[in-house]
Formats: C-alpha cells, sequence, structure tokens
C-alpha cells in the first residue's frame, strides 16, 4: 500500500517572485498617489484660478470693499 | 491674510505667485510619488521572513535607481528656472517705492513726482480697534494702485530686515548699504499683510507691512492728503 504523493512545493525564486510582484505594485501605488494629488488638488487650483479670473470686475470689487470701509481714508 | 488652521499658501494676488502655487503643487505631486514609494518598500521589506544571501552585484538596478532620479529633478530645475527668469522679466515699472527697514518699523518714500515719506509702525494690541488683527494692523499702510508693474527698492538704517508680502509672493532682504528690487503687481484691490523676516533684535515680530492695493484715482487722492 502507497500513500499518495504530494506535489513538490515551489522551493526556489520565493523572493524574487515577491519582489516582482510588489516592486510593480509598488510603481503603481506611488504613481497613484502622484495622479491623486495632481487631479485632486494641483488641476482644480489651476480651474479655480482661472474660473476666478474670467469674471473678475477689479474696479468693481474695490468699490465694495471702498462701501464696506475696508480701506483706511474717506476718499475715491 | 493668514487664518486659522491654514494649510497652504495664502491666495495668491499676483501672477508671480500663481506661478509660485503651481510649482509648489508640482514638486509636492513628486515629493508624494518617492515616499509612498520608499514607505511601500520599507513594509515590503520588514514583512517577510524571505532572504536573498548570495547578492554579488545588482548592476541593472543600480542604473535605474541613478537615472530616474536624476530625471526627476531636471523635471524639477526646468520649472522651477522658468519662475526665477519670469521673476527678473523687463517690467517698466509705473512707480518706484522705497522701503527702508529700521528698528522696528518701516518707512516709505515715494519720490518719482512728489516728496513723500511716512514711517509706519505696528498698532500696539490694546490700541487696537474690534475686528482688527493683532500684529499686522499698522498706522499708516502702504497705498499703491493694483493691476500696474511697482519696482520696490528695499533697504536697512540699520541691521538686516526683510520685507515680505506673501500673497503677492514677495520677499527681499533689507540689507543696510545695499537696494534689493522687487516687481510688485497686483490683480485685486485690498488690504495685504506681511511681516518682516529677517531677526533684527526685540521687536522683530513687532514689524509688519500692510499694503492697500486700490484704483489708481484713490491712491491719487492718498497721495496728495498724505503731503
Amino acid at each position: 500500500m502507497s500513500a499518495p504523493v504530494l506535489a513538490k512545493p515551489q522551493l526556489r525564486g520565493l523572493l524574487a517572485k515577491r519582489l516582482r510582484f510588489h516592486i510593480i505594485a509598488a510603481f503603481i501605488l506611488s504613481l497613484g498617489c502622484a495622479n491623486l494629488y495632481k487631479f485632486g488638488v494641483a488641476e482644480p487650483r489651476k480651474k479655480a484660478y482661472q474660473d476666478f479670473y474670467k469674471k473678475y470686475d477689479a474696479v468693481k470689487d474695490f468699490q465694495e470693499m471702498y462701501q464696506a470701509g475696508v480701506f483706511q481714508y474717506e476718499n475715491k | 491674510m493668514p487664518y486659522p488652521m491654514q494649510l497652504g499658501f495664502q491666495d495668491a494676488t499676483s501672477p508671480i505667485m500663481e506661478e509660485l502655487m503651481y510649482f509648489h503643487d508640482h514638486t509636492l505631486m513628486i515629493v508624494f510619488l518617492i515616499s509612498s514609494l520608499v514607505l511601500y518598500v520599507l513594509i515590503l521589506m520588514l514583512t517577510t521572513k524571505l532572504t536573498h544571501t548570495s547578492t554579488m552585484d545588482a548592476q541593472e538596478v543600480e542604473t535605474i535607481w541613478t537615472i530616474l532620479p536624476a530625471i526627476i529633478l531636471v523635471l524639477i530645475a526646468l520649472p522651477s528656472l522658468r519662475i526665477l527668469y519670469m521673476m527678473d522679466e523687463i517690467f517698466n515699472p509705473y512707480l518706484t517705492v522705497k522701503a527702508m527697514g529700521h528698528q522696528w518699523y518701516w518707512s516709505y518714500e515715494y519720490t518719482d513726482y512728489e516728496d513723500l515719506s511716512f514711517d509706519s509702525y505696528m498698532v500696539p494690541t490694546q490700541d487696537l480697534n474690534p475686528g482688527q488683527l493683532r500684529l499686522l494692523e499698522v498706522d499708516n499702510r502702504v497705498v499703491l494702485p493694483m493691476e500696474l508693474p511697482i519696482r520696490m527698492l528695499i533697504s536697512s538704517e540699520d541691521v538686516l530686515h526683510a520685507w515680505t508680502v506673501p500673497s503677492l509672493g514677495l520677499k527681499a532682504d533689507a540689507v543696510p548699504g545695499r537696494l534689493n528690487q522687487a516687481t510688485l503687481t497686483s490683480t485685486r484691490p485690498g488690504v495685504y499683510f506681511g511681516q518682516c523676516s529677517e531677526i533684527c533684535g526685540s521687536n522683530h515680530s513687532f514689524m509688519p507691512i500692510v499694503l492697500e492695493m486700490s484704483t489708481l484715482k484713490y491712491f491719487e487722492n492718498w497721495s496728495h492728503m498724505m503731503q
């Protein structure tokens, strides 16, 4: 009576296999972080400034500030 | 002006400051890229029992981790130099104002057309009106016309100081016996604050700078009134 023989397990190249998988994962993760910052913070900031200045009237803004008493002297 | 729980820069009030903000975003993105990579690799190395005890050389990976940082540094240097040169472009100022640092106040001279000069002392905390900002308000503000390039010449009458307005992206040392030039262009009206940025003695923290950017008409009326 012979006992069933198990398949020989993977004995070599375990570290290399782990490194290969995780180095690729590390690069994907770090590029993902960078893109998250770029499209979550940097691009919205640029767009916000562009949108603000598209219809900005500096003189009107000044009049409103003057009426609100922001400036030191009463003159125009 | 700064506000509580602030994390980033103050809102940009000049084109140069906007460019500096975008450059900071670009560089911080690279910092996050590298930091997340290093953190991941660190955790990777700490969470295994597998070893490789016969490593002799690693030419390929050594090449990669020399070339890649060099490329990253070039990607940081190019936009940095672009902004540096942008700051020094010929700009034909409409007005020249001298800011002189003293212990412990600033004095300003508008001598292009008439002789106007005044001192700008911090308003002491006990003399503040309700709504005014502690350690930032001054008795005489620097009134300037908005949307026009202005030349600031900064120097000192005694020790080193530094004239700073963060929302305009301006900082220049006030060195006795030397004139440092800064270009000021504000895209918006309003009141902008800064503080002395070079240690100059006991009241270094108590000599702020306040700019009032206004219409040309308001500026002209103000300068007549200040004569």
